[in-house]
């Protein structure tokens, strides 16, 4: 098995990107690999606790804490988050801030690489 | 090197995509990627669809999208999210995304 690190820059919540690299990671973890996932820009949205899931609108929390329990390693850009507002104290638990080194160095020992451009 | 290069919009990326010129090449479209296995304009197919490149398109963007997977062009490969994860690790050692 191996690890994939997937990058997703950019996207807010609701955004095709962000759906499609959850469900990738889903796809992965469930065939043994390791997946390390990395949210920049708008796509630290994704790490906001108390997200209220609506119908008919996507809603990416739930499906994120299924794919953490399943080993799922998430982490979010500290400065990209803390830019819009999003601070530590709320941050869903589970979910890393760091630097963007982390995603650097992810990517250093990943077997493949993922970077999914902004939309 | 062998390259995947997802195609994620339906704009015209063929410039893109010929530039690209890696020992082996596979375009997997997803998200509104996928309207390029199956719309004609003026009754011809996308021009994506002339690379020489293996094509592939993920089912459940077609199929959130309207389209049977049974009528995709015959040269794309329709896949499942685990049929991509396959290709990024036995079939590719490199990715983009356009």
């Amino acid at each position: 098995m191996g690890k994939l690190t997937i990058g997703c820059f950019a996207s807010l919540v609701g955004s095709l990107n962000l759906d499609f690299t959850l469900k990738l990671a889903g796809a992965a973890l469930d065939k043994g690999h390791k997946v390390d996932l990395w949210v920049s820009g708008n796509g630290t949205m994704l790490s906001i606790k108390d997200q209220r899931a609506f119908k008919d609108y996507s809603s990416l929390a739930k499906p994120l804490q299924e794919l953490m329990e399943k080993g799922l390693n998430i982490t979010a850009c500290e400065a990209c988050a803390e830019a819009r507002g999003y601070n530590k104290d709320n941050t869903m638990e589970g979910v890393k801030r760091h630097s963007m080194d982390w995603y650097l160095a992810s990517t250093f020992d990943a077997d493949r690489v993922l970077h999914i451009g902004g939309e | 090197m062998k390259l995947a290069v997802f195609v994620s919009d339906y704009k015209m990326t063929v410039d893109t995509l010929e530039r690209l010129k890696p020992e082996k090449m596979g375009i997997i479209l997803v998200q509104n990627g996928v309207y390029h296995a199956s719309v004609k304009e003026n009754g011809n197919a996308s021009s994506v669809l002339d690379s020489s490149a293996d094509l592939y398109a993920l089912k459940e963007d077609l199929e959130t999208r309207g389209i049977d997977p049974a009528n995709v062009d015959s040269k794309v490969k329709v896949v499942s999210f685990g049929d991509v994860v396959d290709l990024i690790f036995n079939d590719y050692e490199k990715t983009a995304w356009l």
